[in-house]
C-alpha cells in the first residue's frame, strides 16, 4: 500500500473509532433485530475477483463495522485498523469477521463473543483471508489471496482425513476447498450446505462476475445456473431458498423451479448486492442512486415502490448488513471422498450441451490440466462410446478441462474455462454444460458395460502444450 | 499458514446401538392389526394412521381407511365430529363406495379378506375370502362385479358382487395395488407398485391394465416405460384425461450424488383425449423434489390435479390447462427437464407426515388429504391452496419412539435436497424390485439387488458384501455418506429408526398351511432342501446344504461365503448369506438381481453346484425346491 493510501485509510479507521451516536433513520418501519454493516469511505464489491496487476482491495481507503442498535449505530468492534464481512453465527451469539489491527497488516479473520464483546483471531495468514462464513459443525470458509488470487478454504475441527493437519491434538484442519488459476470469494453457505461463491466466467479464465457452488469439501463445483452472460454478484439466500443477487442497476433471483434467473423488480438504483432478510420478510439492501454516490442501508419490502432509508452516511457507502438473529443452521455435508490422490469422472452423454447437441458422437475426449507456471498440458485422451459416454481417471485438486475431438484429432467441442475435480471425488455429468436442470437418463452407460476401469488421463505425460484455438465451447 | 480457530466445538456424540429386548414369535394366526411387532420393550401406541379418504355420494360423510387401528372412522363431513368407527380387518388398504353409495368396500391386506361395510347401517354385513394381500377394489356399474387387486399375486380378481365368489383372475402388473374407474364405468384401470420383469440392467417397465369392465377382461396394457412404482390413478369427470402417480428411478446410472435428480424422478404420466400419446412429465424441480407422488385427484372443473408427495409431505398443485398447453407445445421427452415443472406446478402445500390418500369435496373446494404417521387429515382450501384446518383423530397425542422411526423411515427431508427417503426404494417397508449401482464401490461394480426388510431383525450383517454390522450402522454413517449425501438423523432419531426397522414383522406367508404343515411338493422340497446326499449317492459336504447357509428360522446363518455367482464387475470377497423371509415375493435374486427367478439361480448361475449340489436336479425336484422355499 502507498503511504498516501496509508494515511487515508489511518485517518478513516480513526474517524470510524468515534462512535457513530443519534443515528435516526427515516424508516417508518424497524428491523425487529440489531443489524450488523460495514461502512467505508470506498467499496469496490467485485475488487477480489480482479486478475494480477490489479488492486483487489475491496475497502482502499478501510472499513469500519457498525451495530445498529435501537436506534443508535456505534462501532462493533474497537482497536482495528479496519474491520469488514460480518457473519452471525447460528446462534446469533458470534460473529466472525475480517479485520486489520494495523493498516499494514492483512486482514485476517476474527470472531467476537456478542455477549463480552471478546474478540480473538481465529484465521491467521501471512496474506489476507477475508469473507468468513460459518459451516456447520464448527467450521468455517474464507477466500485466501494466494498467488493465483483468492481462493476458498475451509477450517475447522470436524475436517475428515486428507486434510493438511495444523494442529493434530486440537485437531485444527484447512482445507482448501477451490484449485484454480483466477480468484474465488464465498458468499454465502446455503440451507443445502453448498457454499455459494463469486468467480470470473469461464471459471478460471473469465472476467464476468459470476455464481457457483461448492460443497464444503471442495467437491462437486459447478455453476448455480447457465445462463451465463449478464455479471451478477452479491448472492444471498432468502428463507424461502431463492438466491438473490445483483447486476448492479438490477436485483434478480435464482429460484428452485427456474433454469435461468428471474427478474426482481425493485426500484431503480444501483444495488451492492448481499442482502440480508428480516424476520418479517423484508430485504435490507445497500443501494445508491448512481455511480457517484454511496450506498445507503434501505429497507424494502417485496413489491413495495420505493426504497425505505435506515441508514446514509454522507461520506461513506454502508454496505454488507446483516441481521443479528438466530436462524436455522444449513445442513452439514458428510464427505464421501475417497481416500485417492486422483478422481474419476463419468460422462453420461458428452454430446449434450445447452449450447446445443452434437449430431455426430466425438471420436475421443482429451484432458488438459495446467502446470506449475500455469500452461495448459494434455494428459492424454480416451474414447468417446457411440452413446456419448466416457470414464477417466483424472488428476485431482488441479484445473483440468475438458475437449471433444472428432476422429481426425480436431477439436469440435472444448471448454473455455477451468474446473477440479478433488483427491477421492466420483463425479457424474449428465452431459457437457448441459445446466443443472437437465437430469440423467435412466440407462447403463455404453463405457460401463465395456469397462469399470477408467482410462488413466491423471498423469501428465509431457505430451506437448494444448491448442487454445478450438471451436465451439462451453 | 498457521491456524487459531479456538472456539468449542459441538460435542461429536457416540453412535450407540439400541439394545432391544428379545420378543417372542407370534403365531401366524393370532397377530393384530399392524406390521410391527407389538411385543417389543418399546411403546406401542395405537395410532389410526389413515391411509385413504372417500366422500359418500351426498357429501355428508368422510369415510377414512386406517391402517394401523383396523377400521373405517365415518366422520360428519361438516363438523368432522366421529359419526362410527367400524373394524374391518388387518391392515386394510383398499376402499371404494359402490356406484350407489349403499355399500363400502375395504380389502384387508394381511387377512386376504374384503369386509363389506352398508353404509346405511354403518355395519359390516360381509366378510369374503379374497386373494392374496388385496389392495385396491372397485365394483362395476351394474353391480354386478366386484374387482379386486391382488398385490402378492400380482393379478386382478373378479368377483360375484352379491356372492363374493370369484370368477376369474386377470393378470395385471406385478404388485397390482391400484384400481380406478373410469367416469363413464366402462374401463377399470389397474396399477402396480413393483416393475414387471425385464432384462437384467436394462430401464424397468410398468404398465396401466385395462380392464373392460363389463366383459372382464384385460383389453390394453398402456406401457409405462423406465417406470418402477405406480400408485393411484385419477380421471377427469369427461374422462378425457387420466393421470397416475408414478416414481422413475435412476438406478442404472452410478449413484454418486442427488443433485440434478440424480436417484430418482417424481412423475406424472397422463393419458387419454386430452393428451394423446401418454406423456410422463415431472414434478420435481431443480432444487426440490415432489417425493413419493402417492394419491392423485383431479378437480371437478379439470382446472387443477393435486397428489399427495409422501415423502416430501406436500400436496403438489398442477395447473390443468397450463400443463396441457405445455405438453402440446412441448413434444417432449420432460423427464429429464428438471424446469419443466415450473410451466405448470402452480403450489406446493405443506401437510402433515406421510400423506397418502386424498379426497376432493363434490364441488372441488375443499381437499381432504390423510396424513398417515400424523393421525390428521388437511383440509385444504383450493382457491387459496392453503391448509383452512386439520382434522385431528382421536388417538395418542404422543408420538412414540415407533412412530418416530416410521416418520423417518418415509420421510425424503434428511437426504440432499429432499429427493428420496428410505421408504423411496424400500415401498410400504419392503423392496422395490430394483437392482441399483453404489458410488462407494466403483461405478459400475458392485451392482446390487435392493433386499426386503421385513423380518430383517437379526439378519445382520447388512450389504451384500456383509460390510455393516447392524441396522445403525447401515442407517446411520453409511446412509448418510453415500445415499442421503446429506446430513443425516441425530443419534436419538436414528435410534428411533432402528427401533422401527427392527420391528417390521414379515406379511403372512400365502403358501405355508395352517399349523406349520407342507404339502407334498413342499415336504418334497424341504427334504432336497436338508439333504447331505445327492441323487447319485453322494455326500454333500455339509457346507453346501442349502440348509447350511440358510439356516436358521431366518434362513441366513449371517455368514458369507463364495458360492460362484460372482460377476467380473464385482469386487473380491464373499456374499453374505441372504434372509429367506417371503423370498418367493422378491425377485430378481442373487446379490446383483441377475436371476429373475428362483430357477435361474440353478439352472443359469449354478454351473459348479457352489451354490448348493443342485445340477443333478430334475426340474420337477427343482419345481418342489421352489414350492419349499415359498414357505420361508
Amino acid at each position: 500500500m502507498r503511504a498516501s493510501a496509508r494515511i487515508l485509510a489511518l485517518a478513516a479507521s480513526v474517524a470510524f473509532l468515534i462512535p457513530v451516536c443519534g443515528f435516526a433513520p427515516d424508516a417508518a418501519e424497524k428491523p425487529d433485530a440489531d443489524l450488523i454493516v460495514t461502512a467505508a469511505p470506498v467499496y469496490a464489491p467485485l475488487a477480489a475477483l480482479r486478475g494480477p496487476g490489479q488492486s483487489y482491495e475491496r475497502f482502499p481507503k478501510g472499513a469500519q463495522l457498525l451495530l445498529l442498535h435501537d436506534g443508535n449505530a456505534e462501532p462493533l468492534v474497537n482497536g482495528f485498523a479496519a474491520t469488514a464481512d460480518a457473519n452471525i453465527s447460528f446462534d446469533a451469539k458470534r460473529v466472525l469477521f475480517s479485520g486489520k489491527q494495523a493498516v499494514v497488516d492483512p486482514w485476517q479473520i476474527w470472531e467476537m463473543t456478542l455477549a463480552d464483546r471478546s474478540v480473538r483471531k481465529v484465521i491467521a495468514t501471512a496474506t489476507d483471508a477475508v469473507r468468513p462464513f460459518y459451516l456447520p459443525a464448527g467450521r468455517l470458509v474464507y477466500a485466501h489471496r494466494t498467488a493465483n488470487g483468492f481462493q476458498l478454504e475451509v477450517a475447522g475441527k470436524d475436517a475428515p482425513t486428507g486434510y493438511a493437519p495444523l494442529d493434530a491434538k486440537a485437531g485444527e484442519t484447512v482445507l482448501p476447498l477451490s484449485y484454480l488459476p483466477a480468484s474465488a470469494v464465498p458468499a454465502d453457505v446455503l440451507a443445502d450446505g453448498r457454499i455459494l461463491f463469486e468467480a470470473g466466467y469461464p471459471l478460471g479464465t473469465g472476467s464476468t462476475p459470476e455464481m457457483f457452488l461448492v460443497y464444503s469439501d471442495g467437491s462437486g463445483v459447478e455453476s448455480y445456473r447457465c445462463d451465463h452472460g449478464v455479471p451478477r454478484w452479491g448472492g444471498r439466500q432468502l428463507a424461502s431458498g431463492d438466491v438473490v443477487f445483483t447486476h448492479g442497476r438490477s436485483l434478480a433471483r435464482f429460484t428452485s423451479p427456474l433454469a435461468a434467473e428471474a427478474r426482481v423488480v425493485a426500484p431503480q438504483a444501483d444495488y451492492a448486492g448481499a442482502i440480508a432478510e428480516t424476520s418479517s420478510g423484508a430485504w435490507l439492501m445497500s443501494a445508491r442512486a448512481g455511480v457517484g454516490a454511496h450506498y445507503a442501508l434501505k429497507l424494502w419490502k417485496p413489491g413495495a415502490a420505493a426504497l425505505q432509508t435506515l441508514l446514509a452516511e454522507k461520506d461513506k457507502d454502508i454496505v454488507q448488513p446483516v441481521v443479528v438473529a438466530a436462524r436455522k443452521r444449513p445442513n452439514r455435508h458428510p464427505t464421501g471422498l475417497h481416500d485417492w490422490n486422483y478422481a474419476n469422472m463419468l460422462a453420461l452423454d458428452a454430446r449434450q450441451s445447452r449450447l446445443g447437441n452434437l449430431k455426430a458422437t466425438p471420436a475421443s475426449v482429451r484432458l488438459e490440466t495446467q502446470d506449475a507456471k500455469g500452461h495448459a498440458v494434455i494428459t492424454g485422451t480416451a474414447p468417446v462410446e457411440s452413446d456419448g459416454s466416457f470414464f477417466v481417471k483424472t488428476p485431482a485438486d488441479k484445473p483440468i478441462r475438458f475437449a471433444l475431438l472428432d476422429e481426425k484429432g480436431t477439436v469440435v467441442r472444448q471448454e473455455h474455462g477451468w474446473f477440479w475435480i478433488r483427491r477421492g471425488e466420483q463425479r457424474i455429468c449428465v452431459g457437457c454444460h448441459t445446466g443443472p436442470e437437465h437430469a440423467s437418463e435412466n440407462r447403463v452407460p455404453a463405457v460401463l458395460l465395456r469397462t469399470t476401469t477408467p482410462a488413466d488421463l491423471s498423469v501428465v505425460s509431457g505430451a506437448g502444450t494444448a491448442n487454445h484455438g478450438t471451436p465451439g465451447g462451453n | 499458514m498457521s491456524l487459531r480457530y479456538l472456539k468449542s466445538m459441538p460435542t461429536v456424540l457416540t453412535l450407540t446401538s439400541a439394545v432391544f429386548a428379545c420378543i417372542a414369535l407370534w403365531p401366524a394366526m393370532d397377530r393384530p392389526a399392524r406390521a410391527i411387532d407389538r411385543n417389543a420393550a418399546y411403546d406401542v401406541l395405537d395410532y389410526a394412521s389413515p391411509l385413504e379418504l372417500l366422500l359418500s355420494p351426498d357429501g355428508t360423510r368422510l369415510y377414512v381407511l386406517c391402517q394401523e387401528s383396523g377400521e373405517v372412522r365415518v366422520l360428519d363431513a361438516a363438523t368432522y365430529d366421529v359419526i362410527k368407527k367400524i373394524a374391518v380387518g388387518r391392515m386394510p388398504r383398499g376402499i371404494s363406495l359402490s356406484p350407489d353409495g349403499h355399500r363400502l368396500f375395504v380389502t384387508n391386506s394381511w387377512d386376504d379378506t374384503l369386509s363389506v361395510i352398508d353404509t346405511g347401517s354403518l355395519t359390516v354385513v360381509a366378510t369374503w375370502p379374497v386373494g392374496a394381500e388385496p389392495s385396491g377394489v372397485v365394483e362395476d356399474p351394474t353391480g354386478k362385479r366386484l374387482f379386486v387387486a391382488n398385490r402378492i399375486s400380482n393379478d386382478i380378481a373378479v368377483l360375484d358382487a352379491q356372492t363374493g365368489v370369484e370368477e376369474k383372475r386377470l393378470l395385471g402388473g406385478r404388485g397390482a395395488s391400484y384400481l380406478t374407474l373410469s367416469p363413464d364405468g366402462r374401463r377399470i384401470y389397474a396399477t402396480h407398485v413393483y416393475p414387471n420383469p425385464s432384462p437384467h440392467r436394462t430401464a424397468p417397465e410398468s404398465e396401466i391394465t385395462v380392464i373392460d369392465a363389463e366383459r372382464a377382461i384385460v383389453v390394453d396394457r398402456i406401457p409405462l416405460h423406465a417406470v418402477a412404482g405406480v400408485f393411484h390413478l385419477a380421471f377427469s369427470t369427461d374422462g378425457r384425461l387420466g393421470v397416475v402417480a408414478e416414481y422413475h428411478p435412476k438406478n442404472l446410472v452410478p449413484l454418486a450424488h442427488l443433485e440434478h435428480g440424480g436417484a430418482f424422478a417424481d412423475t406424472l404420466t397422463l393419458f387419454g383425449a386430452d393428451v394423446g400419446k401418454p406423456v410422463e412429465i415431472p414434478l420435481d424441480e431443480l432444487e426440490r423434489y415432489a417425493a413419493q407422488p402417492f394419491g392423485v385427484a383431479i378437480a371437478p372443473d379439470k382446472s387443477h390435479i393435486y397428489v399427495t408427495c409422501g415423502g416430501s409431505e406436500m400436496v403438489t398443485v398442477v395447473d390443468v390447462p397450463r400443463l396441457l398447453r405445455y405438453t402440446h407445445t412441448h413434444p417432449g421427452p420432460h423427464v429429464q427437464d428438471l424446469s419443466a415443472s415450473a410451466n405448470y406446478v402452480t403450489a406446493r402445500i405443506a401437510v402433515g407426515h406421510n400423506p397418502r390418500g386424498l379426497t376432493l369435496s363434490h364441488d372441488g373446494r375443499k381437499l381432504f388429504v390423510a396424513n398417515r404417521l400424523d393421525d390428521t387429515i388437511s383440509v385444504i382450501d383450493t382457491r387459496t391452496n392453503r391448509v383452512a384446518s386439520t382434522i385431528a383423530l382421536a388417538g395418542p397425542k404422543t408420538r412414540s419412539k415407533l412412530r418416530h422411526g416410521e416418520q423417518t423411515f418415509y420421510s425424503a427431508h434428511y437426504s440432499f435436497q429432499g429427493q428420496i427417503g428410505c421408504a423411496t426404494c424400500h415401498i410400504d417397508s419392503t423392496f422395490d424390485g430394483l437392482t441399483w449401482d453404489l458410488e462407494p464401490d466403483g461405478f459400475g461394480r458392485d451392482i446390487v439387488d435392493n433386499r426386503l426388510i421385513e423380518d430383517v431383525k437379526d439378519t445382520e450383517p447388512f450389504k451384500w458384501n456383509g460390510g455393516n454390522p447392524n441396522i445403525p450402522t447401515e442407517c446411520g454413517p453409511r446412509t448418510e455418506k453415500y445415499f442421503w449425501r446429506s446430513e443425516n438423523y441425530d443419534n436419538l432419531t436414528l435410534t428411533d429408526l432402528t427401533v422401527y426397522i427392527r420391528s417390521l414383522l414379515p406379511r403372512p406367508n400365502r403358501w405355508r398351511l395352517p399349523g406349520y404343515q407342507f404339502t407334498p411338493a413342499q415336504e418334497r422340497g424341504k427334504a432336497l432342501f436338508e439333504r447331505a446326499v445327492d441323487k447319485f449317492g453322494k455326500p454333500i459336504p455339509e457346507t453346501n446344504r442349502c440348509s447350511f447357509c440358510h439356516s436358521g428360522p431366518k434362513g441366513t446363518n449371517q455368514k458369507s461365503f463364495d458360492v460362484g455367482t460372482k460377476k467380473t464387475t464385482d469386487n473380491p470377497g464373499p456374499l453374505d448369506t441372504a434372509h429367506l423371509t417371503n423370498i418367493a415375493l422378491t425377485a430378481p435374486y442373487l446379490h446383483d438381481g441377475s436371476a429373475r427367478t428362483l430357477e435361474e439361480i440353478w439352472t443359469v448361475f449354478n454351473p459348479e453346484d457352489k451354490h448348493g449340489r443342485t445340477n443333478d436336479l430334475t426340474k420337477d425336484e427343482l419345481n418342489d425346491l421352489i414350492e419349499y422355499l415359498r414357505t420361508r
